[in-house]
């Protein structure tokens, strides 16, 4: 049996009762039990309804808890699942027109970065008669290729070493443009090869020594041993010394100014 | 000779002398009287010889040396540095380094080899294979190789097949035609790049070594038959990857590898297996190369360590040989990234910039002074230029000039004091170099208001401006076409001409007006082979032009006529140094094999004096310094004087004095003062030596009562360099 909390009972509190508040908590907590007893909602048929008394707290702490029908339970959460099926169609619905208008926009910017109508038209004429004379293009050079004694590795490195250019448009031929990635790609390569052989010497790992300690290594070693070659560092706190040079030039302006005053 | 074997150095300029000896040689200077002047950089030293001694802390002007390539036919060493310069050094003519190739700011060489007929190929990390061409002093082509940055390259035993090894782990090889390389063909593509190559001495077989493995291809093939893989560490595990630096294949099917571990390890490449493992360093091992008998073989380390290997028979009278480590050389102080091996000598160079030539002792015939070690640390050619009128000096640097004004003081002091500046040097330009090549050569007019200089494709010239304290600098733009590249640059004495030698062997003549140039004349090559870079010579009164570097001699141009005027005979050894005195006109020639010689141009003969001293034969003292006279000087009012120096001395050759034989002393000391008149005079001879400031990059003669000297300390060339091997020593 589940203790529940007291609630406000069904009988109203009598007057003597609320004079008197000790005794008749006791009672109440009795008539509190029983009200229990009754009160429990039965499984199958639909029990009446609870009235809340909102009179007073305190009484109705005391009396006994509401009935709740399974019903009113069923429909209350009926209601519930309602509103929420609503509430999330209402945000697709949201979210879907604004996704609409969303794409309408980028759709309207393309329109209006690309080429007008006309010369696209050129071009598609334009590329399909030049494709077909760069591909004849691509395959005399392949055949060049071969037959100079340049094999190479690997297929992929061919179509890349080749410089694509882009068929110029229209009446303006006064530009060219070639795949970068064909010039960047040697200089990576030798940056790659050159950080390769600076780690392998030099990096982690290498016992390597600076030069000021290599060449202090033989004072420490003489009969009357003498400071490292480069005892001082100059580059200490360079920030600071700067900071502090402004100061003074700004301190000295300043006190230049006041003393004239 | 003990000693020698031991690995001593051979006594250069500055320790040649003894401590007793080494004290100043006032006497020459006094008599000359010149006064005192001051010292950029720090105080003026007086003395009765007033010097200015210029030290300049900047940045080194030679690179580590990363490739070294011997060719025994011609017994020429061919060295490549850093920047990309690439120097053929003649060791037969007192190792001196007759031509160079200027580098490139991309051209990062990795490696360099000699093929059949002396052609020079090399290659680097820019992906492509460059052969140089040593007649004409240029570059004949770049061929890309098209596998990315190429690591090694070898040269077939045969002399007609080049091998590459490059990035992206495949191995190429071509062909070398006639007049250029052809590809041939691909071997079996590894997965790490190629670091090492080497060519079984039959041609049949190659060892390459990678990162971790070694591979053996079968040439016919192409494939690879073997992989050997390496040990990280010596009997232990390391995290860090074991880089195979160097093969050698030998031709009993041995393959020698040596790797970043430290270890030397030999292979047998019929089987795959690993035969023996020398453990000799803590740090790289980073070079290789084997003798052509294949008894011996010498290998270099990160710790500046040259180690050589021997075979040798297990007991005396054995048949059985093995390889021995015998000895152990520390002439280096950083990586030593190349190592060649002669049929006498052990040739070792690395990231300090020397380039050291250890004869061995067994191997040398004849045990006199010659046979020891060889230090080129300096370089063999003047790259400094004086203005004498304005006091500025010229600076050639790789990939820029500098000129500085030398300053000056109003103290006097005696003999020996150094004097306070009353005006510091200052540096009125620095010049980098437009485009991405190297400057060749470079000079400034003695007037101070032109400097010119020239890449490997492009001269150019400048004009400067003087306003009280302010320079300007215009540059005189349209050169002429035929003005491409310059192997020597040199302005007549009035400032009105300049001598251009170019590198196809022609001398052109231009006349410089105010703002532009006038082209006058062209000397046409004369019949002869190029044998060494061009260096000329003009005569203060502007009549006479010398140019050498050909076999047939000095060529002795008529410069008001415009025609050649005479040749000076032959001689076997390169000219170093050249130079016309003021009035006697007389040619004054220093070879590499420290002969001097006085040629009489109005004569067209041999000064009395020249034929004297080559009768009498120089002192064996003066005939066994190291290091090349590169610079000849006058004094204006005295006829009798030359001044010469090269890196650890310098000289005044009085010719009006007697000259020394064999058993006086060469390096005089400063006569006490208390010795009677006769002994003076009968110990005085015409060589006046004074070793007081060394290393000597530059000395001249700035008035009649001035000298100024460039120093070139070697503590400032190791500040420059990049960090050793750490070495822990006793007590430290």
């Amino acid at each position: 049996m589940v203790q529940l909390r007291p609630r406000p009972s069904r009988v109203p509190a009598s007057a003597s009762a609320m004079v008197d508040e000790g005794q008749p908590a006791s009672e109440e907590e009795e008539e509190a039990e029983h009200g229990l007893l009754l009160g429990q909602p039965s499984s199958g048929a639909a029990a009446e309804p609870l009235e809340e008394d909102e009179e007073g707290d305190d009484e109705l702490d005391d009396e006994a808890p509401e009935e709740l029908t399974f019903a009113s339970a069923q429909a209350e959460a009926k209601e519930e699942e309602r509103r929420v099926r609503e509430t999330v169609r209402r945000d697709k619905t949201l979210l879907k027109e604004k996704r609409k208008r969303r794409e309408e926009l980028f759709i309207e910017q393309k329109k209006r970065k690309l080429l007008p109508d006309t010369i696209l038209e050129k071009l598609t004429t334009a590329s399909q008669t030049s494709v077909k004379k760069s591909l004849g293009k691509l395959k005399e050079v392949n055949v060049q290729k071969d037959n100079e004694e340049r094999e190479k590795g690997s297929d992929s490195k061919k179509a890349k070493k080749k410089v694509q250019k882009v068929q110029t448009v229209g009446q303006n031929k006064s530009y060219l443009a070639v795949r970068l990635k064909d010039q960047d790609l040697r200089d990576s390569r030798q940056e790659a090869a050159k950080a390769f052989i600076q780690n392998c010497l030099y990096g982690p790992g290498t016992n390597r020594t600076t030069v000021n300690k290599f060449l202090s290594l033989d004072n420490k070693r003489l009969p009357v041993k003498k400071a490292a070659a480069q005892f001082l560092n100059h580059t200490w706190g360079s920030q600071k010394k700067q900071n502090a040079r402004r100061f003074k030039k700004r301190w000295m302006v300043k006190k230049m100014k006041t003393s004239k005053k | 000779m003990a000693a020698a074997e031991r690995g001593a150095a051979r006594p250069t300029g500055d320790n040649r002398t003894s401590r007793r000896r080494r004290r100043r040689r006032e006497h020459c200077l006094r008599t000359s009287g010149l006064a005192p002047l001051a010292l950029p950089g720090q105080s003026a030293r007086a003395r009765g010889a007033g010097v200015e001694k210029a030290e300049r802390r900047v940045a080194s002007s030679s690179a580590g040396i990363r490739c070294v390539a011997y060719n025994n036919q011609s017994n020429r060493l061919a060295v490549s540095r850093t920047d990309g310069t690439v120097e053929i050094y003649n060791l037969s003519a007192n190792y001196f380094q007759e031509k160079f190739f200027p580098g490139h700011e991309s051209r990062a060489t990795e490696a360099l080899c000699w093929a059949k007929g002396q052609r020079l190929f090399s290659a680097g990390l820019n992906g492509e294979i460059i052969e140089y061409d040593l007649q004409a002093l240029n570059i004949k082509y770049a061929m890309d190789a098209f596998g990315g940055p190429i690591w090694s390259m070898a040269a077939s035993p045969s002399g007609s097949q080049l091998l590459v090894g490059c990035e992206d782990g495949s191995v190429k090889l071509f062909q070398i035609t006639p007049d250029k390389i052809q590809f041939e063909r691909n071997f079996d593509r590894q997965k790490s790049r190629i670091l090492s190559l080497s060519w079984h001495p039959a041609g049949t077989h190659i060892a390459s070594g990678s990162i971790d493995y070694i591979s053996v291809f079968d040439v016919k093939s192409g494939s690879a038959i073997h992989r050997m893989l390496v040990d990280r560490q010596y009997m232990g595990v390391s995290k860090r990857k074991c880089i195979i630096w160097g093969v050698a294949f030998l031709s009993d099917g041995t393959v020698i590898s040596v790797d970043s571990a430290g270890k030397v390890q030999f292979w047998d490449s019929a089987t795959g297996t690993l035969v023996k493992n020398h453990l000799i360093a803590n740090a790289d091992v980073q070079s290789i190369a084997i003798s052509e008998q294949e008894d011996s073989f010498v290998v270099g380390t990160a710790e500046g360590t040259v180690f050589h290997f021997q075979l040798v028979s297990v007991t005396s009278n054995s048949s059985e040989k093995q390889w021995v480590r015998t000895k152990p050389f520390q002439h280096h102080t950083h990586d030593v990234r190349a190592v060649a091996h002669s049929p006498t000598a052990l040739i070792s160079g690395g990231t300090d910039t020397h380039l050291i030539i250890r004869p061995l002792m067994e191997k040398v015939e004849v045990k006199n002074y010659d046979a020891a070690l060889r230090k080129i640390t300096f370089p063999h050619r003047r790259l400094v230029s004086c203005a004498k009128k304005k006091q500025l000096l010229l600076f050639q640097f790789a990939r820029h000039l500098e000129l500085w004004r030398l300053g000056c003081t109003v103290a006097t002091g005696k003999n020996g004091d150094t004097l306070p500046l009353s005006k510091n040097a200052d540096h009125l330009l620095h010049l980098k170099t437009k485009g991405p090549e190297n400057i060749i050569c470079s000079c400034i007019s003695p007037c101070g208001s032109w400097i010119a200089y020239s890449t490997a494709s492009r001269f150019f010239l400048y004009r400067l401006n003087y306003e009280h304290d302010n320079i300007s600098l215009q540059r005189v733009a349209k050169m002429p076409a035929f003005l491409r590249s310059a192997l020597q640059i040199l302005f007549s004495d009035d400032s009105t001409k300049l001598f251009v030698a170019s590198n196809q062997g022609s001398l052109h003549i231009i006349r410089l007006l105010e703002g532009s140039f006038k082209h006058l004349h062209t000397f046409q090559p004369h019949s002869g082979t190029v044998e060494s870079m061009c260096l000329l010579a003009v005569s203060p009164d502007g009549n006479w032009l010398a140019a050498s570097g050909t076999s047939a001699g000095v060529h002795v141009y008529n410069v008001k006529q415009l025609k050649l005027h005479c040749t000076v005979p032959a001689y076997n050894f390169p000219v170093t140094a050249l130079a016309i005195a003021p009035s006697t006109n007389n040619l004054v020639i220093a070879h590499s094999d420290q002969q001097v010689f006085e040629y009489s141009i109005p004569d067209k003969q041999y000064t009395e004096w020249s034929r004297t001293i080559q009768k009498q034969g120089f002192h064996h003292l003066w005939l066994q310094r190291d290091t090349p006279i590169t610079h000849i000087s006058f004094h204006p009012k005295r006829p009798m004087h030359i001044l010469l120096h090269d890196a650890y001395m310098f000289c005044i050759i009085d010719k009006s004095l007697p000259l020394p034989n064999d058993k006086t002393l060469l390096y005089n000391p400063l006569p006490p003062t208390n010795e009677s008149d006769v002994i003076r005079r009968r110990t005085a001879h015409a060589f006046k030596i004074s070793k007081k400031y060394k290393p000597l990059l530059f000395l001249d003669l700035l008035d009649e009562r001035t000298l100024v000297a460039v120093e070139r300390p070697l503590d400032d060339i190791i500040a420059q360099l990049p960090p050793p091997i750490k070495k822990k020593k006793f007590g430290t």
